[in-house]
């Protein structure tokens, strides 16, 4: 969740306020109590600025509408409010399975050691695209690696609606190749139907909470 | 504004321009939703209040030096 930009906003001015009368008054450094504030002023308040800033900027680009922000990626937004359920994406979002908020940034992390500097360098490279570069039509964006199941397991793993399912306990084999991501979770015959943002002109659209 | 005669001085107050421009920019960004909002952020803002920190820096460690 991104933190509230009311309190770095008013710790902003008041710094500039503070730098602003050292700029035009550069004699009060002079005395030890000036000294002092100087180094609080163009010190400690811009770092804390700085970092304040990076956490709110972090925060913010792991909600659902900073990442929909870009053109690229509206179709994939509107793939989650499909009026059906077999759809994977589509009902994670819908029921509430993930943050509605953080729709993209929970499901398209990696939750394993460093996941979400990845995260943000993809993103990084996803800005430059968009700006530099040639954005691909939406239906043709990829992901960079196959679907991990532990982005799935995250959640799903031992719950007992996973563990005890029918479809995944057919077969001994099946539940023990998921867990080991031999079988992927969105094989062809399980949960393929992700964001299929090609067909999206044949569904039907759910039109949101009231 | 005038800068002031003495060089110390004068430094600290380029630096505090510095400052102010990268506050203004990370100030900016705070309104603006679009993911460049971040680049500029860290890029320009970061560079800005870096370079402004780091003259600061400079001119405590000139000043002890010009007074050892």
């Amino acid at each position: 969740m991104a933190p509230a930009v009311l309190p770095l906003l008013l710790l902003i001015v008041a710094t500039a306020v503070l730098i602003g009368l050292l700029v035009f008054r550069p004699g009060l450094t002079a005395s030890k109590g000036g000294k002092i504030l100087a180094f609080f002023v163009l010190f400690l308040l811009p770092l804390i600025c700085l970092g304040m800033g990076t956490d709110y900027h972090i925060g913010r680009s792991e909600s659902t509408a900073f990442c929909l922000s870009c053109h690229e990626m509206q179709p994939f937004g509107r793939s989650l409010t499909v009026d059906d359920p077999g759809h994977l994406a589509a009902a994670h979002f819908q029921y509430h399975r993930v943050p509605a908020d953080e729709a993209c940034y929970t499901c398209h992390t990696n939750y394993a050691m460093f996941g979400t500097l990845r995260a943000k360098l993809h993103g990084l490279r996803h800005v430059y695209v968009h700006y530099l570069g040639t954005p691909p039509a939406p239906e043709a964006i990829r992901l960079y690696d196959p679907f991990n199941n532990r982005e799935c397991l995250h959640c799903h793993l031992g719950a007992r609606s996973f563990e005890e399912g029918a479809v995944h306990n057919a077969d001994p084999d099946t539940l023990p190749a998921v867990k080991s991501n031999k079988l992927s979770c969105l094989s062809s015959g399980c949960h393929e139907t992700v964001h299929n943002v090609g067909s999206l002109d044949k569904e039907k659209f759910w039109k949101g909470a009231p | 504004m005038n800068f002031s005669a003495n060089p110390l001085e004068r430094r600290l107050q380029f630096s505090g321009i510095l400052l102010i421009l990268g506050l203004l920019v990370e100030a900016l960004c705070l309104f603006w939703t679009q993911p460049i909002a971040f680049v500029l952020f860290l890029a320009l803002g970061g560079l800005l209040l870096g370079l402004g920190i780091l003259l600061f820096l400079f001119t405590l460690i000139s000043t002890r030096s010009s007074h050892p």
